[in-house]
């Protein structure tokens, strides 16, 4: 549903003349004219008022009753009064009544000094009690959940994360147990409330009720500091506020911002914070020494590694991922280019050619994220936002549930959203782009299979805004379809296309790609792609990798070839921030890389926003700015590259990036600009068409066609943060029950996934959702990862026990 | 009178559509169906028709409320007949089951409407069973389904039997608990007329507003409205129980005497004893006393609106003299307290609170001031809330409490000499001006 026109309308308040936007709820429009209406079960965020908790009584002239501010929207002349002596009892009364059974135990709550029930009953309420009764009693805390105890003496029962569990995130899983005084939050049979969104209830919480586990009794709001930046742990760049004691990140809280996370976030985002501050971080540079890495000076290590990197030459592949900016890999791509001469750059986990890029990056097929909310359809095409860009989840469903958006899903493997959907196809693992062409014919009215017809139908049916949220790796076809659809140049409609790394349009953009250079520049010697570099290092075609912020082995698809080509490389040079098992066994130098609690720089999001990542605590250990690094790594291989701080290597991203032209830091800020709204969009390469569209053809097999998808919790933060260990997945492979039955698997059962003599172990889980023949395993897992298979057709047989074997 | 609703109330076998039809059942929907809706909307306009579940709407103006459109239109027959005292749409569903189809079928032909519901209290399970089956010859007989009587009307019909809670009587609970969600108050406005069941303009009557349809297409409105006073037209089943030598359901002509209800029906308190205070219309209206002042009332919806209290569901209870008015408002508040969804805060708190206050007045432990404090929650609680439940409670209680403030005074004395515990207001034991006793 596109957005509503506003109207600003004149009511009266207090007395005073207040101009506002017509039907905001009363709560807000009081905003206007700087009066403060006390509101606890209030959360615009939550969706439509539901006036439980009365605090916000407010007398409206010409209606006898006292009225909930929260739900009243305001109306041109309207007359409201909030500072008359029966508001002022109403409100007092409902503060005496919250804090009948509350507990008052205020110095020893977490909350405390940041409690809106304290600042409330110290601005509205009495001061005095008039109960005298015992108060009610619960067991406490108790854990709702490993990251979240819940203290149900302190519960004003607002309902907020009942409400955000069945109406936001979705998971159904809060309900309230018992009724009247009685009343608690809980789940509905007592097991813990697990969901990737769970932990934005411990924000919504107005008192001391939910408090995060990890966060309990560290700190104080006396003793914190905040500091805004942005996450860097998948390409939602949700904006986040530290909560730093110390030096050190003790919480992560949502910086509300509408453009980007419209104020959640995820679990991963808000807990893994934990891994900043372990022993298992690198903060120190290391060199491997007789096999082992060991500590060095900064000077040895940059020695050692511009030594290495000089010896390769053009023979280096290097590989930039994770949370690098902008900056670092601007920085990387022009040491590799000019001081090594080596075109060999990657940033993408399947490989899109320049051309497409162009095309489906261009300004005028650009969707932003609230886009999603307010389009007539969204498409999610090859992608699982949860996994892949986890605040989109939020979003889509935002759109479905308040304002209708129809949600189609195109996927291999069942998506988290096909309960939203008016419409989920399935296609094979791997046919992604094949499926792509297909909608782009049905668009144009050739012939194409039911399934892609039946959602071209429904996306022209809903209405002309259409937002395409897409994974790169459907390339060039994405940019046929939005022209085919009409979507180009049109506002609220467009790509929103998730790229495979946190910051991977930003990466493309400065040029970190084998052929194209900062800008999407054409490059005279295009180099190898990712999958390429593997196949050249392990037939000793490239001596030398440069990782940053990549361990191939855990990141990338082709583990064996890539274990083959990081053996046989002579210098293995990691930015990395824990020693995961490429590092550790095939690293010969290591650099570590920040935290993005202490990075400096910046990142793109999907949507074209810059956005500022601005240190939070000091570096840690021996730490040193990752663009520092790579200038005294350029200096030290004869590039001078002019940078001194992250200032000045942002200036040089705006200078060789046309469409960033002119970009400072004082202009991102703390909100983000999108470039596609500056002028120098305009110097955006012209698309030069598109490749063939003739997409591959998915292999047919006897077997079962192998899908893969990478866990939101399938990460090293998640497992270096203790809290959120118990999240870190196992290996599983996903089919139809059909399937399992004509191989006489059972849901649970340990089975061997084979493909070509490679081999992992998974424990079967039953979904009916899933097509038969189609089968689904991890990536990014420690070990069993879906990449160790070398094909994409398995077969699957029970795992030998060792009792049996025995 | 002549009797409406309860007229052949007792002949055996009314609750099948045999002896019904017998009785003239369904010649009114005939009649009503040869009507254009418009005119059947005017009859119940025109007839001034009340609502009988306890707030006392217009039925007419609800219908006509309902928003034109091509969306869904609901009718839901509210037979949550759960407040303290009521019990007479169980007596219409079980001996007359028909007569309130036909009235749903006529309504919501009115309303437009093709789908309806009777959400009737879990307890009632002889009911919902007898309803069932009348369902099941209505269906058979051709007046519930596709085209009835050949008309362009159709209607579905479902009993939805409750879990048992008071509060999904409340109408918004009702639709949510209908919906299958936990059956907790909607915030109003949006007005269930306008988005009621699955976000659908929905029209909700109790079982006694719905039976008494027919009776105005029977009559025709202008005649219906010349029963009973100015603004509470017709007849009226009243539910009387407590300390009366007959209790049980009369059906009168609004305006009655208070008295001759009282006593005249349902016989009056037992020998020897004095109506201490009755509530006229469920636990939840504020008490009349037994005084000649209020017992001369007329029993009509104005004039006890007047008298500071509610006509409600009509159900009239009567406490002697026997009874202590503690206990009286203990157990009133005990019900609320018990039967409080827990949404919003006044009532969820303030119901628990005060009926803690009662319940140490009746421990001893309480003092006088309690009371004061008793009358402040409840004045805190009036107006506040999500719904009318925290009212239900807080209205009945202050009401005793200010008009029984003595006898409270008294209890909490004598109740604390009980319990052991020091006089609360302790008499001085000297005269406070030495020789000011002569």
């Amino acid at each position: 549903m596109p957005r509503p026109e506003i109207k600003m309308i004149t009511f009266s308040i207090d007395g005073r003349e207040v101009q506002a936007p017509e039907n905001t709820m009363l709560v807000d429009a009081a905003k206007y004219g700087d009066v403060e209406i006390p509101v606890f079960c209030y959360e615009p965020k939550l969706g439509q008022p539901v006036g439980a908790c009365r605090m916000c009584l407010v007398e409206i002239e010409g209606i006898p009753k006292l009225q909930t501010a929260c739900s009243t929207p305001v109306k041109d002349g309207m007359v409201v009064h909030t500072q008359t002596q029966r508001v002022h009892e109403a409100q007092e009364a409902v503060v005496e009544f919250l804090l009948l059974n509350h507990p008052l135990d205020c110095p020893v709550c977490d909350k405390g000094g940041e409690c809106p029930l304290q600042d409330i009953s110290f601005g509205w309420g009495g001061g005095r009690s008039r109960f005298v009764e015992p108060k009610r009693h619960f067991q406490k805390p108790l854990e709702l959940s490993p990251l979240i105890a819940i203290d149900r003496e302190r519960c004003i029962l607002c309902y907020r994360c009942v409400r955000y569990s069945q109406e936001v995130s979705e998971d159904y899983q809060l309900v309230l147990q018992e009724r009247g005084a009685a009343s608690y939050v809980a789940t509905f049979d007592g097991h813990p409330y697990v969901a990737p969104f769970s932990g934005n209830i411990v924000e919504l919480c107005p008192v001391g009720a939910l408090t995060s586990k990890p966060y309990r009794f560290r700190a104080r709001p006396w003793d914190i500091e905040g500091a805004g930046t942005v996450c860097t742990m998948c390409p939602g760049q949700c904006n986040v506020t530290l909560t730093v004691r110390d030096d050190r990140v003790l919480r992560v809280l949502a910086r509300d911002h509408e453009e980007v996370d419209d104020g959640w976030l995820c679990d991963r985002g808000r807990f893994a914070y934990q891994s900043f501050h372990v022993d298992e971080r690198i903060t120190s540079p290391l060199v491997r020494v007789d096999g082992e890495l060991r500590p060095v000076p900064w000077d040895h290590a940059l020695d050692v590694a511009a030594d290495a990197l000089k010896r390769a030459g053009g023979a280096v592949g290097a590989l930039a991922g994770g949370g690098t900016t902008n900056e670092e890999g601007f920085l990387l791509q022009r040491i590799a280019r000019e001081a090594l001469g080596s075109p060999h750059l990657d940033s993408q986990r399947a490989p899109v050619d320049r051309r497409s890029l162009l095309a489906i990056g261009d300004p005028g097929l650009q969707a932003t994220v609230p886009d999603i909310e307010y389009a007539h359809a969204v498409l999610v095409l090859d992608t699982e936002p949860v996994d892949e860009m986890a605040i989109l989840d939020l979003r889509i469903r935002k759109g479905v549930r308040r304002r209708r958006v129809r949600l189609a899903v195109a996927s291999a493997r069942p998506s988290a959203l096909d309960g939203n959907a008016a419409l989920s196809v399935r296609f094979a693992p791997g046919g992604g782009p094949a499926f792509a062409a297909e909608l782009v014919a049905a668009a144009r009215g050739e012939a194409a299979s039911d399934d892609a017809r039946a959602v071209v139908d429904l996306l022209r049916g809903a209405g002309e805004d259409v937002v395409i949220v897409a994974s790169e790796r459907v390339g060039a076809a994405l940019a046929a379809l939005a022209d085919a659809l009409g979507l180009r140049d049109r506002d609220g409609a467009g790509l929103i296309v998730v790229p495979s790394s946190a910051n991977g349009r930003g990466l493309r953009e400065v040029g970190v790609l084998p052929d194209a250079g900062p800008g999407l520049a054409p490059v005279a010697r295009p180099g190898l792609h990712a999958a390429e570099m593997a196949r050249a290092g392990a037939e000793g075609e490239l001596t030398a990798f440069w990782l940053h912020g990549v361990d191939p082995l855990r990141d990338l698809p082709y583990r064996e070839r890539w274990e083959q080509a990081l053996d046989r490389a002579t210098d293995v040079i990691a930015h990395a921030a824990f020693l995961t098992e490429g590092i550790r066994e095939h690293a010969t130098v290591v650099f570590p890389v920040e935290a993005y609690a202490e990075k400096d720089g910046t990142l793109t999001h999907p949507d074209g926003r810059l956005q500022r990542v601005r240190p939070g605590i000091g570096l840690q250990g021996r730490n040193r700015y990752g663009w520092q690094v790579l200038a005294d790594l350029g200096r030290r291989l004869g590039l001078e590259l002019r940078v001194l701080t992250a200032g000045m290597a942002l200036a040089e991203v705006a200078a060789a990036v046309p469409f960033y032209a002119g970009l400072t830091q004082d202009e991102i800020g703390g909100r983000g600009i999108r470039w596609q709204e500056r002028e120098a969009a305009s110097a955006y390469p012209r698309p030069e068409g598109l490749p063939d569209l003739a997409a591959p053809t998915v292999r047919e097999g006897a077997g079962l066609r192998l899908g893969t998808f990478r866990s939101i919790w399938a990460s090293p933060e998640v497992e270096h943060s203790p809290a959120l260990r118990f999240l870190v997945p196992r290996q599983r492979v996903e089919m139809a029950p059909a399937d399992a039955d004509r191989l006489g698997l059972g849901d649970g059962q340990r089975v061997v996934v084979s493909a070509n003599g490679s081999r992992v172990e998974a424990t079967v889980t039953l979904r009916h959702a899933v097509p038969a023949g189609s089968v689904f395993l991890q990536d990014g897992l420690v070990r069993d990862a879906a990449n160790t298979l070398t094909g994409s057709v398995v077969e699957i047989r029970p795992a030998v026990t060792s009792e049996v074997a025995g | 009178m002549e009797k409406l609703l309860f007229k052949d109330i007792d002949e055996p076998g009314l609750n099948t559509i045999d002896v019904y039809r017998r009785r003239g059942g369904y010649e009114r929907l005939r009649k009503a169906l040869a009507m254009p809706r418009e005119a059947v909307l005017n009859e119940l306009l025109a007839s001034g028709l009340r609502g009988r579940g306890g707030a006392g709407f217009a039925m007419g103006k609800k219908v006509s409320f309902l928003p034109k459109g091509a969306m869904d239109v609901y009718l839901c027959c509210n037979a949550d007949e759960s407040e303290p005292g009521t019990f007479k749409d169980r007596e219409i569903m079980q001996k007359n089951p028909h007569l309130l189809i036909e009235g749903i079928i006529i309504a919501a032909y009115a309303a437009g409407a093709n789908k309806a519901f009777i959400y009737i209290r879990g307890e009632y399970v002889l009911q919902a069973d007898i309803l069932d089956a009348a369902i099941a010859e209505a269906y058979a007989a051709g007046f519930l389904g596709e085209n009835i009587l050949g008309s362009d009307h159709s209607l579905s019909l479902v009993v939805h039997r409750g879990a048992g809670a008071y509060i999904c009587g409340e109408e918004t609970a009702l639709l949510d608990s209908l919906e299958g969600k936990r059956g907790n108050p909607r915030l109003k406005p949006p007005f269930p007329a306008n988005q009621g069941l699955y976000q659908g303009p929905t029209l909700i009557n109790n079982v006694e507003t719905l039976s008494t349809v027919p009776f105005i297409i029977e009559m025709g409105g202008e005649e219906y409205a010349k029963l009973g006073v100015e603004n509470s037209t017709g007849t009226k089943l009243v539910s009387i129980s407590g300390h009366v030598k007959r209790p049980g359901n009369y059906e009168i002509e609004l305006g009655m005497r208070s008295r001759d209800i009282i006593y005249g029906l349902a016989g009056g308190p037992p020998d020897g004893r004095k109506v201490k205070l009755w509530f006229p219309g469920g636990s939840s209206s504020p008490v009349l006393t037994g005084s000649d002042e209020d017992l001369d009332l007329p029993y009509d919806f104005d004039t006890m609106a007047k008298a500071g209290t509610m006509l409600g569901s009509g159900a009239i209870i009567v406490v002697d003299d026997s009874t202590s008015v503690v206990e009286v408002a203990y157990k009133t508040a005990y019900f609320y307290r018990h039967e409080s969804c827990g949404k919003c805060t006044p009532c969820r708190e303030g119901t628990n609170w005060t009926l803690k206050m009662l319940d140490r007045i009746r421990k001893g432990e309480a003092t006088p001031m309690d009371l004061d404090i008793i009358a402040s929650v409840c004045e805190n609680i009036m107006g506040h809330c999500l719904c009318v439940l925290g009212d239900a409670m807080a209205m009945p209680v202050s009401s005793m409490v200010k008009k029984f403030r003595a006898e409270f005074e008294e209890e909490i004395e004598r109740r604390r000499q009980e319990a052991d515990l020091a006089s609360a207001m302790p008499e001085p034991e000297l005269p406070l001006i030495q020789g000011a006793v002569a």
